[in-house]
């Protein structure tokens, strides 16, 4: 357990380096996928890596002269990475550019300035109704799959989709199961930890994360942990898109507080739905994409209320509180939040809101805010 | 002693009633026993040709708020509601007017309220219109149908794009509409709204034609309030009216010489990329005008139909045709919102209206038209030799609109122009 989780601990220390020397040693090339939806399954079928693209870890300085300061952090650190030339080990990127405005901003910023060998936006709809969203989103999704089989001049077949997915599929369970473990034993990995797990997920080769995880796994079932019984349960929820800082995640653990489970893009939201493989493949994708739970604000969905799904999660868990982690100019998450947070009012239910920027000013903020959240639902 | 210059507004006092006009029958709408849309994005041609059904638009309401001056006391409302200033004030503007009817709060000037929609209509032409909705929708619970609009990154894209938009409003949006106001869409109250504002475009489109003028005769912001009476008035002859008498000031204004800039017309002739500041219209122009600068042209005014010639109200399938001039007709709006089509765009104005420098609005709020911004200032300048610079504020939102801020880089931009004229 413990050289899994130090591997994983490696990849994202330092994901560039990581992904730079995958690239190295595997002679395969690297395509950037923008959270949250593109389908990495058929990128993974042309015979190239998918990578999804994260937020650095550096203030950002020549992106501003690309972007302004109101844009969201991973959109500013992204295109701050990718003009000084920290991405150059990706050969292609792909964007869905109805996700958000600001996702929209990236691909005439990469022709211009990064040009990189493949680049393919993808308008992947909504989820509203009618039959009209399906057909365009599979047309959407071929489109992808030909763009591909042009790069690299090979066709796709049903069956390389077909072990992609089910290569996919598997790493979802093996991920299911982690939470599975850590939702028994909450104590047996600090949040960080989680994270990191799920972020080499999006960093790695799948087969390859697949072993770490079948041995990370083993190691968490045998492993005996103490359970600390004053210890309050929370679930955080949101940081849509990108790594949340894990001093937050930290000093939420070093305030009392414990989380067995996760509404977070890179943590549960990442792996929640496998692809139901019993016919084309394509359809199958499209399938689990219009998934409507858990839900996402950038998905148009409107007859689901996040506010009761994430109620229903704290239940199931057993947890007294919501932590939602906003990330600073992200309009999908901030639009809907209002409406989440009555829904916490009418129902009673503990939460708070922490407002996540890329260059963090002042943790202490942060701190004094979940230290009387804490308080609040009984902590010390 | 420099020129003192100073500006020569046209009469667009028309305006005014017009705009009244509309919001007043959508407010009586309910009493004669019609139902009331709330439409974002393009789609509110649906509704106003299907009888016993009066319908809002997104931007439009927020123009209005804005011009009126009436914009931040419903902002406030939406931050006691717990909206945030991230968010675009559009949106803030229709949750603010929300919370105020969902609690009754009082309001200093009551026009800003609207009566409570039957239907949300989302044309999500930006995503922030879809969020608006399902925000509206979530508090008041009524019927909504959405529809993915999507900006076309590539021409290569526009059929197909086109395509899928006809297949949701004919799938969903129509028999939506139909079901709420309890009335059958009428196909030709469309052609006839198509016929008469095609006639409004064609004479827009002739007023068009003085900007090409040296001195000009009118700037951007004359024709910014008149884009109302294509909206408010579409397929109404007051409309056309009201471009009749427009078209009629220039022509006299040119016969008589009087420029827009007096003493002897504007030194400075600007692009404006983005949205109008319409709540602060005057406070920009009074920052420009002190040095013989104004605003000639600009995108998204541009936007509404620039080629009318093409418009087709005899199309076999007229439900299918305002999603083709959305998309794949010349003016293709969709295209030239997005970057790539922006650029296109933005070098035809500047060829067609002799322009000197570009001015990029880039609101805080609303990142719709900020796309790739910084990339078309810097292509066009290679391009051209034409210098721009970003200046950010907000339409409505008054908490984020610095004016001297917005001095500082207006005064660098007209002396950039000076340097390389020298």
């Amino acid at each position: 357990m413990e050289k899994a989780l130090s591997k994983i601990v490696e990849v994202t220390s330092d994901p560039y380096a990581y992904v730079a020397g995958l690239k190295d040693r595997t002679q395969k090339k690297i395509i950037g996928c923008f959270p949250m939806y593109v389908p990495e399954e058929i990128v993974h079928a042309a015979g190239l890596i998918p990578v999804v693209i994260w937020r650095g870890n550096e203030s950002v300085t020549w992106g501003h002269a690309h972007v302004p300061a109101y844009d969201c952090g991973i959109t500013r650190s992204f295109v701050d990475d990718a003009v000084r030339g920290k991405l150059s080990f990706m050969d292609g990127m792909v964007f869905h550019v109805r996700q958000c405005l600001q996702v929209g901003e990236f691909p005439l910023i990469m022709e211009r300035n990064v040009k990189p060998a493949y680049q393919k936006i993808l308008y992947l709809p909504p989820i509203y109704k009618g039959d009209s969203i399906k057909s365009f989103l599979l047309g959407d999704l071929e489109s992808f799959k030909g763009s591909l089989e042009d790069f690299t001049g090979k066709k796709i077949s049903d069956d390389n989709l077909k072990e992609s997915i089910e290569i996919y599929n598997e790493n979802r369970s093996l991920l299911e199961r982690v939470y599975e473990i850590r939702r028994e034993k909450p104590e047996i990995l600090r949040a960080r930890e989680v994270m990191q797990i799920v972020w080499s997920s999006m960093l790695m080769p799948k087969e390859d994360h697949n072993e770490l995880l079948r041995e990370l796994i083993n190691g968490m079932e045998k492993k005996s942990v103490e359970p600390k019984k004053d210890r309050i349960k929370v679930i955080p929820v949101g940081c849509l898109c990108q790594t949340l800082q894990f001093d937050i995640l930290d000093i939420i653990e070093d305030l009392g507080m414990i989380i067995p489970d996760d509404d977070l893009y890179v943590g549960s939201r990442y792996f929640a739905n496998k692809v139901k493989l019993n016919g084309d493949p394509i359809e199958a994708l499209a399938d689990r994409y219009l998934v409507k739970t858990p839900l996402c604000p950038t998905k148009g969905v409107w007859d689901v209320d996040w506010g009761v799904e994430v109620i229903k999660q704290m239940k199931e868990n057993d947890a007294k509180g919501i932590i939602s982690i906003r990330v600073k100019y992200c309009p999908p998450h901030t639009c809907y939040y209002p409406d989440f947070k009555s829904k916490m009012v009418e129902e009673g239910v503990p939460e708070v809101m922490i407002e996540m920027e890329h260059e963090i000013i002042s943790l202490e903020g942060v701190k004094t805010r979940l230290q009387s959240f804490v308080e609040t639902i009984g902590g010390v | 002693m420099g020129t003192e210059y100073k500006i020569n507004k046209l009469d667009t006092s028309g305006v005014g009633p017009l705009v009244d006009r509309h919001w007043n029958e959508l407010r009586e709408a309910k009493d004669k026993g019609m139902k009331i849309a709330w439409c974002s994005g393009p789609m509110f041609i649906y509704p106003y040709a299907t009888p016993n059904i009066a319908s809002h638009f997104m931007a439009g309401y927020a123009a209005y708020c804005g011009g009126r001056g009436m914009g931040d006391e419903v902002l406030e409302a939406a931050e006691r509601f717990g909206e945030m200033r991230d968010t675009c004030s559009y949106h803030r503007l229709h949750t603010g007017m929300a919370a105020m009817i969902m609690n009754d709060w009082p309001v200093s000037n009551p026009q800003v309220i609207l009566p409570t929609p039957d239907l949300l209509i989302g044309g999500r032409f930006c995503t922030e219109m879809s969020h608006y909705m399902e925000a509206i929708h979530r508090r008041f619970g009524m019927k909504t149908v959405t529809i993915e609009l999507p900006s076309a990154r590539s021409r290569d894209d526009l059929p197909r794009l086109e395509k899928f938009v006809t297949n949701q409003v004919k799938e969903t949006l129509i028999p939506a509409i139909e079901e709420v106001s309890g009335s059958k869409f009428d196909e030709e109250n469309m052609r006839n709204i198509f016929r008469s504002w095609k006639e409004a475009c064609i004479i827009r489109n002739k007023c068009w034609e003085f900007f090409k003028r040296k001195p000009t005769p009118w700037t951007l912001w004359d024709y910014g309030v008149s884009i109302a009476p294509i909206f408010y008035a579409m397929g109404k002859p007051e409309s056309l009216e009201y471009y009749q008498d427009l078209l009629k000031q220039l022509e006299e204004r040119v016969e008589k010489n009087i420029p827009a800039v007096h003493p002897d017309g504007e030194k400075y002739r600007l692009y404006w990329d983005g949205w109008l500041p319409w709540s602060f219209l005057g406070k920009v122009l009074r920052i420009m005008v002190p040095h013989g600068a104004i605003p000639i042209a600009g995108r998204y005014p541009w936007e509404f139909f620039s080629h009318p010639d093409d418009i087709d109200p005899e199309a076999d399938d007229i439900i299918h045709e305002w999603i083709r001039l959305i998309y794949t007709s010349p003016n293709t709006l969709s295209y030239y919102d997005g970057p790539w089509g922006g650029q296109d765009k933005i070098e035809e104005l500047i060829e067609t209206y002799s322009i000197d420098g570009m001015l990029f609005f880039s609101s805080k709020t609303c990142r719709m038209w900020n796309l790739g911004q910084q990339e078309i200032i810097d292509n066009i300048e290679k391009k051209y030799g034409i210098p721009g610079v970003v200046i950010d504020g907000d339409m409505i939102d008054s908490t984020m609109f610095a004016e001297d801020q917005m001095r500082t880089r207006i005064e660098a931009l007209l002396e950039t122009i000076d340097a390389r004229r020298k």
